[in-house]
């Protein structure tokens, strides 16, 4: 009897003390919580409203129901050329960057001199800013630039317009994605390479393990961590890519490098159609979720966690 | 265990407090107090364009004393964008610039002026250029009073022309001589005339040469009338059969012709009015003309456009607001606009001195071009989602200059995506 009333009572006081401690920490965390209400939490809520509704940059608003995804799939005449753009830039530039970013950063290995220099030099256009980039792209690409000089006083052959012929244009944003996005993905790919067990790689050398075959068997299974966070991030980025085609070809000619972001872009904020682009955002979530989740999936077939 | 709990509370309270008075802060819109301040929202891309705006509030401050008057601005590429997203969040700027060709995509947020607002701004219709009043008007209703008004011409580079050993364009040209003329200029090292992606940059020929509008007068979309169908199919030949001109490298090179023209690598290019100072005042070098545009077998069809200010719907001191919209298109501001030269005014009695601030070298030749540029001028006709027409055609104009896709082509398939 005794022990239990004194069971009980101490029960009764801890769960008071976790009820105020819970309050404190209550207290402590509401900055953070309002402000990932304010920002994130109720804007994405907003988003699944609008997404429902007909809903102008201004004017009177109305109730859609699914009537936007409708639009999208059905009517609108951009929206597929907008997803294929979007599937085609993933499908080139996640495998360009990747190889791209390994090659170098095999490349700038433990044996190169320097090779902190290269890596800096490797990363910088990471960090420039986009506009420049852009900007300078277009200088090298255009019939005046640099390219197409070079090679009609050298071969006399004139190259295509680059950013203005359908199938060059995508083909331009990707490989001047690649240029700009490879640094960092090299970064990963290059501090991983430096945390190879050394008594790994030493054994498979006594082996007789070389070349390819130390890069297939050995270092690349080793990587295989490394290589699946930059594939997943390298795909989402992929999928959210608007600067580059908004700023070096305008999503133009015609529609052949318009992505889905800039589609979005365009509905609400040229187009004034919130909602339809509330709806292509969703769409473009789904996308994302999706391909995550099943890389996720897929992860186990292919990525090594232990050493 | 009461004080961490007070804590907790307040904790919790001043941080929502802390928040939305950060969020408030940035609605300096139409909300506002009994002594409210009336927002001027207005483009301006440079220093010196905000200098020159903020010399306009000087007035617009020293005519209304009673009132606070605060300028706000955009560049132009970004002023409709953040108008939309202001409009959206119910911030729209009291006096707001607006553009006479984009009105009609935000007529609906602007307040229709009754002749009773013109008597409370002090604003006499009759004071302002004939047909200026239609640049701020759409279905009817105006919607805004214009501050300046513009015509599209050709330009020209004399010492290009020059060099080519071809004659000046003259004044009331024809479309042959205008022919002739960028045939003649075309060199190996530079192109006689450079095609534009801007709405009217490109549109303004093919209406010249057709006489017709792409918006017909039941206010239809009419991108697919014969005649202006090929009329535009003649302006992308200049490109791809007469080689007078050079593809656009990209559809994101909005002010294609006009930076190639600016830059010295064409003889012509097409521009409204208001770039005609900062052409005489090229800083590649050369000496600029302009005469208007060429006119054809229907005529000599050339529109008038402009831009002007106008008040927001939702304003809640709209005295105060025609207050400031009075002063803004005021004698003393518009003397002011035209004597810095940097637009051409809608009031009358302000256009001399536009005139007066060019340089004597030009001065004659550039009022005798603004003067048959905008004889005869028409409104201009629009729908409601023109602005939406034109996003839509100028991505597909870079596939028709590199001859990947016909104009008419082009021209059918957003006719069929608007004009229902």
């Amino acid at each position: 009897m005794f022990m239990t009333r004194q069971q009980a009572s101490r029960g009764r006081g801890r769960s008071a003390l976790s009820k105020v401690e819970s309050r404190q920490a209550l207290g402590f965390m509401s900055p953070a919580l309002v402000g990932l209400a304010l920002f994130t939490i109720v804007p994405v809520g907003l988003s699944i409203v609008m997404s429902l509704f007909h809903w102008p940059a201004f004017g009177d608003r109305s109730f859609a129901g699914l009537g936007n995804y409708e639009t999208l799939f059905t009517q609108s005449p951009d929206f597929w050329p907008a997803l294929r753009n979007s599937a085609v830039f993933t499908l080139l530039y996640v495998p360009a960057n990747l190889v791209v970013a390994l090659g170098l950063a095999l490349a700038l290995g433990p044996r190169i001199r320097g090779r902190g220099a290269f890596r800096v030099l490797f990363f910088i256009p990471v960090v420039t800013p986009i506009v420049a980039n852009a900007l300078v792209w277009k200088m090298l690409l255009q019939p005046q630039g640099l390219f197409n000089g070079v090679s009609m006083t050298v071969f006399g052959y004139e190259l295509p317009n680059f950013l203005a012929d359908q199938n060059w244009a995508m083909i331009m944003v990707v490989v001047m994605s690649v240029w700009q996005g490879m640094g960092y993905n090299m970064l990963i790919f290059s501090a991983a390479l430096e945390q190879l067990p050394a008594p790994v790689v030493e054994a498979a050398r006594i082996d007789g393990a070389q070349g390819v075959r130390m890069l297939r068997s050995i270092v690349l299974p080793m990587l295989s961590p490394a290589i699946f966070f930059a594939t997943v991030m390298t795909v989402i980025t992929a999928l959210q890519v608007f600067a580059q085609p908004q700023l070096l070809t305008g999503g133009g000619p015609g529609n052949a490098t318009m992505p889905l972001v800039q589609f979005i872009y365009n509905q609400g904020f040229r187009f004034q159609d919130l909602g339809l682009a509330a709806a292509a955002a969703w769409v473009l979530f789904v996308l994302i979720i999706l391909l995550t989740a099943f890389q996720f999936r897929a992860q186990k077939r292919w990525v090594h966690y232990e050493h | 265990m009461r004080i961490p709990q007070a804590v907790s509370v307040s904790t919790a309270a001043l941080a929502v407090l802390a928040l939305t008075a950060a969020c408030g802060s940035g609605g300096s819109g139409s909300s506002g107090d009994a002594s409210s301040t009336i927002v001027w929202d207005m483009w301006a891309g440079s220093q010196s364009d905000i200098d020159a705006l903020e010399a306009t509030l000087e007035i617009v401050r020293t005519e209304n004393p009673d009132l606070e008057v605060e300028l706000q601005t955009a560049p132009w590429n970004d002023y409709f964008t953040k108008l939309t997203t202001n409009l959206s969040s119910g911030n729209m700027a009291c006096v707001t610039s607006m553009n006479g060709q984009r009105l009609s995509g935000y007529a609906s947020a602007f307040e229709p002026l009754t002749d009773a607002d013109l008597e409370t701004a002090g604003i006499d219709p009759a004071d302002f250029t004939e047909g200026s009043l239609d640049i701020m008007s759409y279905d009817g209703d105006l919607y805004g009073i214009p501050y300046d008004v513009a015509a599209m011409m050709v330009y020209f580079n004399k010492d290009l022309l020059a060099e080519a050993g071809t004659p000046d364009p003259e004044l009331d040209w024809t479309f042959d001589d205008f022919e002739a003329t960028a045939q003649g200029a075309t060199t190996d090292t530079h192109k006689g005339f450079a095609v534009g992606m801007g709405e009217f940059q490109w549109m303004a020929l093919p209406i010249a040469l057709s006489g017709k509008q792409p918006v017909d007068e039941s206010g239809a979309l009419a991108l697919t009338d014969p005649d202006f169908e090929a009329a535009a199919s003649w302006y992308a030949e200049l490109v791809t059969v007469d080689e007078v001109a050079s593809p656009a490298p990209s559809a994101s090179d909005t002010g294609w012709g006009e930076n190639e023209y600016a830059a010295g690598n064409a003889a012509m290019a097409v521009d409204g009015t208001w770039n005609a100072v900062s052409y005489l005042d090229n800083e590649t070098g050369f000496a600029a003309g302009m005469t208007n545009l060429p006119s054809g077998p229907a005529g000599n069809t050339a529109l008038v456009l402009g831009s002007g200010y106008g008040i927001a719907k939702d304003c809640e001191d709209k005295e105060a607001a025609l207050k400031v919209l009075g002063s803004l298109v005021g004698e003393a501001a518009q003397d002011e606009i035209a004597s810095s030269g940097r637009s051409y005014p809608a009031r009358v009695s302000s256009q001399p001195l536009y005139f007066e601030s060019l340089d004597e070298s030009v001065r004659d030749d550039v009022q005798a071009a603004f003067d048959a540029a905008f004889a005869n001028v028409e409104g201009q006709r629009s729908t409601s989602d023109w602005d939406q027409v034109n996003t839509a055609l100028q991505p597909s104009l870079v596939s028709v200059y590199n001859d990947q896709a016909t104009m008419a082509d082009v021209l059918a398939q957003v006719q069929q995506q608007f004009g229902q």
